[in-house]
C-alpha cells in the first residue's frame, strides 16, 4: 500500500533531519573553536596533532592531558615532563626561532599573551592560541580551554585531582601550623607573591596567612623594608633568591630569619612553584612540608 | 688607502674635482648588501639542509622549503639590511645636522619615547593581574582609553612613542633654532621618559622580559609587510637627506656662515630633524633598539673616504645596511639552531672593525 | 662726513648677546667702495656690531639697511649674493676638499638641486687662485695647518664674488707674507669697487685701509679716514695711550709704548 502524501512528506522531513543532525554532528567532532585570553576566536579544522607550547605551564597542561605525543618543539624552559626533553627547543617565549617553529609544521601553537611572535606566526598562517594563567581560576580556565583545543572529553578532572591534592596537603596540617604569617618571594627585585597570584591562593587554602595583601597585585616588586616591618613568621625563597638574604639591611633581625624559619627550594622544587599548571598539588604539599617543618607551633 | 685620489686624465675632470673613489665604494657596498642577503637565504635554524627539497622536488618538503625561504628568511635578512640602512641614514643626519661625531639616531630621545610606548603596550596588553592590582586595573584601562594602544600593537606602540618623543623635544627646546638647545632637550626627554619606562615596568613586573627583548633589538619577526615598510620609507628618506645634504655641508662651517650664505635655517634644521624621526622611528618599530649601526656607519664610511654630505647619506645608508645583514647573518648562523641578539653583534662586528681602523691610522680628513 | 654712497648704514641699532646689551643706539655708515676697518680693545664689541650689519644677529630696535634696502626686507639669497661674510673659528667640515669648501660660497647663486655651473667653476678657481689655494684643492680641510685653513675660508668668501664683504679677524693664523698677500687682495677688489669692512687686532695693517671705525665700550669712538691725524690721535687714545703710531718706509704703524 502506497504512503499517504502526509506520511511520505513526514519520512522526507524526518530523514532531512537525520542528516542535518548527523552532520552538525560530525562537524563539531571535527571542528575546533576557542576564545584565547587574547579575545581572538581561533578555528582549526579538527582537534590539532602537532603542537608547539611556548610557555612551560601549557606543556605541562598538555602532557597532564594524555596529549603529550602530540608535542613536537617545546620551549628551552620546559622541562616536565622528561618526555619533552628530546623535543627540539625552539627559543624562548619571548624570542621564539620562527623559522624553526615553522619547519616543525606545527598545527597550533600555545604561547603566553604578550609576544610578538605571535602576529608573525599568525602571518605565516599558524593559528596561535595564547593563554596565560594567573590564579587558580584562570588555571582551571586554561585547563578547560586546553581541554577543548585538543579534543579531550573530561579535562576538569585534571583539575579535581589538583584540588583534592591541595585539599589534602591542607588537611595534613596540623591546626597549630595554620595562621602563620608567610612571605614568598618569587625572585630577586624582591618580587613577592601576593594574596591575588596563585602562589597566594594555594597559601591561603593552606591556612596561612600572606603578609602580601591583594590590593598590591598579584607579583608586586617590595621595598626589602616592607617585608621586615611586616615581621612574617616564616619565609619562603626560591633558589636564586637564597644568596644574599641576610645582607639585605634589617633583615638579620627578621624574626623569621633569626629562628631558623626560612624554607630554600632548589631549582626544581622552585620551577613546580612558580608554573600555574598541573604540578599546583605538587607545589601546595612542597608548600605544607616547608610550614610542617617550620611554622611557628608545627612541631 | 684612504688618500683621495682625483680622477687624473683629463684637466676638466680635475678642475671639476671628480672622484671615482665614493662611486667604487658606492658599488661596493652595494654588491656586499646583496651578497649578505643571497647568504641570507642559506642560513637559519634549520640550515641548508631544508632547502633541499627544493631540487629534488617533494611536493609538501618543497612548499616548506619555499615558505622558509620565501617568506621567513627573504623578508628577514631584506628587513634587516633595510633597518640597517634607515639607522645608517639616520646617524649621518644625526652627526651632520648637531655637528657632532658621538651622535647617534637616538639622540632626540626616540628610543626612550619607543621604550615608554613599547612598556605602555605591554603593560595594558598583559590584562588585569598587570598595573596595580586586579581591582584598580579596570579603572586604570578605562580612564586611560588603553584600548587603541592594544589595537595598535607593539610595533604602532613603538613608533608613535618615538615620534611623540621626538616632538617633545622640539616643544622642549622651542623650536629648531638652537642646536645646543634641541641636544639639552632630547637628554632631557630621554631621561625622563626613560624614568616612565622604569616606573609602568615596575607596576607590570610581567613585561619586564619582553621589554628586554625589545630593548635588544630583534630582526626575527621582520615579515613582508615590514620589510616592504621599511624599504618604503627608506626611499623618501634618503632622497630628502640628499636633498638637504647641501644644506648640511654648510651648516658644517658654522652656523653663521650658513645664514649668510643664505640659507633658510630653520625650515632646513625642522626638515632634517622630521626625517631623523621618521628613519628612526620606524626602524625601532620594527626591530626594537639596536644599538652602534646608527654611530657607527658614518664613521665607517669617513675612515674610508672623505665624502661631503650628499654622498655621505648614501655611501652610510649602505654601509649601514650591510653591517645589519651581517650581523643578522652571523646572529642566525654563528649558534644555529640558536640564534644570539643581534645587537650584541652589530657592536661586535661596527666596534672591531672601528677599532681595526684606529689601529691603522688611516686618517684622510676624518675623526680617525 | 659726507660720504658719496653708502654700503650699510646703521640707525640707533642695539644688540646684544643674551639679555646684555653690548651696544644701544648706536648710528654709523659705511661708504661703498671702500675698505673700513673697525679696531678697539678687546671687548669693544667689533664683532657683535659686524655681525649685527651682516644681519646674523638680532637687533633690538632700530634697523640696518644695506646698499639702500632694510636688511630684512632683502629677499634671503638676494641680501646672500650682495654680502658675502667671514667669520672667526667656525669651521668643523674636517672632510670636505678646499675645492669643495670653496664651492660652498656658490650656494647663494645656485638654485636647490642644481649641480655647479661653468660660472661657479670658473669663480671657484678664480677664488682659489687668488689665495694660493689652488695647488691642493683635492685636499681634505682637516688636514690643512690654521694659516691654509684661514686661505680656504677666505676664498670661500670670495668665491660668493658679493658686493659687500665682512670680515671679522681674517688674518688670523696667516703668516706675515700671507697677512700682506691678504691686503694686497683686499686692496685690489676696493680696486674694482667691492666694500669691504673687516675687523681686525692687527692695527697697523688696519691702517692701510680706507677708513677706520674706533669702538669701545659699544661707542662709537670716532670715524674718519685712516691716514688722518684725528684718527690716529683717537686711536692712541681709545687704547689709553699705550700705543703711538709712527710713519715708517711710507707706512703707518702702531708700536706699543714701552716704558723703560
Amino acid at each position: 500500500m502506497k504512503p499517504t502524501p502526509v506520511k511520505r512528506i513526514l519520512i522526507v522531513v524526518a530523514v532531512l533531519l537525520a542528516l542535518l543532525l548527523l552532520m552538525w554532528g560530525t562537524a563539531q567532532a571535527q571542528a575546533v573553536q576557542v576564545t584565547d585570553d587574547r579575545g581572538r576566536v581561533v578555528q582549526l579544522p579538527r582537534a590539532p596533532q602537532r603542537i608547539v607550547s611556548l610557555l612551560p605551564s601549557l606543556a605541562e597542561t598538555v602532557c597532564a592531558l594524555d596529549a603529550c605525543a602530540r608535542l613536537v618543539g617545546v620551549d628551552r624552559y620546559t622541562n616536565w615532563p622528561a618526555a619533552v626533553n628530546p623535543l627540539p627547543k625552539v627559543g624562548g617565549g619571548l624570542d621564539p626561532n620562527i623559522e624553526a617553529i615553522v619547519a616543525l609544521r606545527p598545527d597550533v601553537v600555545l604561547m603566553a599573551t604578550s609576544s610578538r611572535a605571535a602576529d608573525r606566526l599568525v602571518a605565516l598562517g599558524i593559528p596561535v592560541v595564547a593563554l596565560e594563567p594567573k590564579t587558580h581560576a584562570d588555571v582551571q580556565r586554561v585547563l578547560g580551554k586546553v581541554g577543548q583545543l585538543l579534543g579531550v572529553d573530561d579535562a576538569q578532572r585534571v583539575w579535581r585531582a589538583i584540588d583534592a591534592g591541595v585539599a589534602a596537603a591542607a588537611q595534613s596540617l596540623p591546626p597549630a601550623a595554620r595562621g602563620a604569617r608567610v612571605y614568598f618571594e618569587v625572585s630577586p627585585g624582591p618580587f613577592g607573591a601576593g594574596e591575588a597570584s596563585f602562589i597566594g591562593e594555594t597559601l591561603t587554602r593552606l591556612g596561612t596567612r600572606n603578609i602580601l595583601p591583594a590590593k598590591l597585585g598579584p607579583f608586586p616588586k617590595l621595598n626589602p623594608e616592607y617585608v621586615v616591618r611586616a615581621d612574617p613568621d616564616l619565609v619562603m625563597v626560591g633558589a636564586r633568591s637564597a644568596q644574599g638574604l641576610l645582607s639585605r639591611p634589617g633583615w638579620d633581625r627578621l624574626r623569621a630569619l633569626r629562628q631558623g624559619r626560612l624554607c630554600q627550594f632548589s631549582a626544581d622544587e622552585s620551577d613546580v612553584l612558580i608554573r600555574p599548571g598541573p604540578r599546583m598539588a605538587e607545589a601546595a604539599r612542597l608548600m605544607a612540608a616547608c610550614l610542617q617543618r617550620h611554622a611557628p607551633g608545627g612541631h | 688607502m684612504g688618500v683621495r685620489v682625483p680622477f687624473k686624465p683629463t684637466p676638466v675632470a680635475m678642475a671639476r674635482n671628480w672622484s671615482l673613489t665614493p662611486i667604487y665604494w658606492g658599488l661596493g657596498l652595494g654588491l656586499l648588501g646583496a651578497l649578505l642577503v643571497l647568504l641570507g637565504l642559506a642560513v637559519g635554524s634549520t640550515g641548508l639542509e631544508s632547502l633541499r627539497p627544493l631540487w629534488t622536488g617533494g611536493g609538501d618538503d618543497a612548499a616548506m622549503a619555499r615558505q622558509i625561504v620565501w617568506d621567513i628568511r627573504l623578508p628577514r635578512t631584506l628587513g634587516a639590511w633595510a633597518a640597517g640602512a634607515l639607522l645608517g641614514l639616520a646617524g649621518a643626519v644625526a652627526q651632520g645636522l648637531f655637528r657632532n661625531p658621538l651622535a647617534d639616531p637616538y639622540l632626540l630621545g626616540s628610543a626612550s619615547g619607543a621604550s615608554l610606548g613599547v612598556a605602555a603596550a605591554l603593560a595594558l596588553m598583559g590584562g588585569a593581574g598587570g598595573m596595580l592590582g586586579a581591582s584598580s586595573t579596570v579603572a586604570v584601562v578605562s580612564v586611560y582609553s588603553g584600548h587603541w594602544l592594544v589595537r595598535l600593537g607593539l610595533t604602532g606602540a613603538a613608533f608613535v612613542g618615538a615620534v611623540a618623543a621626538v616632538l617633545l623635544t622640539l616643544v622642549l627646546a622651542r623650536g629648531v633654532q638652537h642646536t645646543l638647545r634641541l641636544l639639552l632637550a632630547g637628554v632631557v626627554v630621554g631621561v625622563v621618559l626613560g624614568a616612565c619606562t622604569s616606573l609602568i615596568l615596575l607596576l607590570s613586573p610581567d613585561s619586564l622580559q619582553a621589554m628586554q627583548g625589545f630593548l635588544l633589538g630583534s630582526t626575527g619577526f621582520v615579515g613582508w609587510t615590514s620589510c616592504l615598510l621599511l624599504l618604503g620609507v627608506w626611499l623618501p628618506c634618503l632622497a630628502a637627506a640628499w636633498g638637504l645634504s647641501r644644506a648640511l655641508d654648510a651648516l658644517a662651517l658654522g652656523e653663521a656662515t650658513a645664514h649668510s650664505l643664505g640659507l633658510p635655517l630653520a625650515p632646513l634644521r625642522a626638515a632634517l630633524v622630521a626625517v631623523l624621526a621618521l628613519a628612526t622611528g620606524t626602524a625601532v618599530a620594527q626591530t626594537g633598539l639596536i644599538a652602534f649601526v646608527g654611530l657607527a656607519a658614518p664613521h665607517l664610511v669617513r675612515a674610508a673616504v672623505s665624502v661631503p654630505h650628499g654622498r655621505l647619506m648614501w655611501l652610510a645608508s649602505l654601509m649601514g645596511g650591510a653591517l645589519l645583514a651581517g650581523a643578522d647573518l652571523l646572529a642566525r648562523g654563528l649558534l644555529a639552531p640558536q640564534e644570539l641578539p643581534v645587537g650584541v653583534l652589530t657592536a661586535v662586528l661596527g666596534g672591531g672593525y672601528l677599532l681595526w681602523l684606529m689601529h691603522r691610522r688611516t686618517a684622510p680628513g676624518g675623526l680617525l | 662726513m659726507t660720504i658719496k654712497s653708502v654700503a650699510i648704514g646703521a640707525h640707533q641699532i642695539s644688540a646684544g648677546a643674551g639679555k646684555d646689551c653690548i651696544f644701544q643706539g648706536l648710528s654709523l655708515q659705511i661708504a661703498a667702495g671702500r675698505w673700513t676697518s673697525i679696531v678697539g680693545p678687546n671687548g669693544a664689541g667689533k664683532s657683535t656690531l659686524l655681525k649685527a650689519l651682516a644681519g646674523l644677529l638680532p637687533t633690538r630696535g632700530g634697523h640696518v639697511e644695506l646698499l639702500g634696502r632694510d636688511l630684512h626686507a632683502w629677499p634671503r639669497r638676494e641680501r646672500a649674493r650682495r654680502l658675502a661674510w667671514l667669520g672667526q673659528n667656525e669651521a668643523a667640515a674636517e672632510d670636505l676638499t678646499v675645492y669643495d669648501v670653496a664651492m660652498l660660497g656658490r650656494l647663494p647663486h645656485q638654485g636647490w638641486m642644481q649641480p655647479a655651473s661653468g660660472a661657479d667653476h670658473a669663480a671657484v678657481e678664480q677664488a682659489l687662485r687668488a689665495t694660493q689655494a689652488w695647488d691642493w684643492r683635492a685636499r681634505a680641510l682637516g688636514a690643512l695647518s690654521g694659516g691654509e685653513r684661514q686661505r680656504v675660508l677666505l676664498a670661500r668668501a670670495l668665491a660668493v664674488q658679493a658686493q659687500v664683504l665682512l670680515m671679522d679677524k681674517p688674518l688670523a693664523n696667516l703668516d706675515p707674507p700671507h697677512q700682506a698677500d691678504w691686503l694686497q687682495l683686499t686692496r685690489a677688489l676696493v680696486a674694482r669697487g667691492h666694500t669691504v669692512v673687516s675687523v681686525l687686532h692687527e692695527i697697523s695693517l688696519a691702517l692701510h685701509a680706507d677708513d677706520m671705525l674706533i669702538i669701545d665700550r659699544g661707542q662709537l669712538r670716532h670715524q674718519g679716514a685712516a691716514g688722518a691725524q684725528a684718527t690716529h690721535r683717537a686711536l692712541e687714545q681709545v687704547f689709553s695711550d699705550r700705543i703711538a703710531i709712527h710713519h715708517v718706509a711710507g707706512q703707518w704703524l702702531a708700536l706699543p709704548r714701552i716704558n723703560v
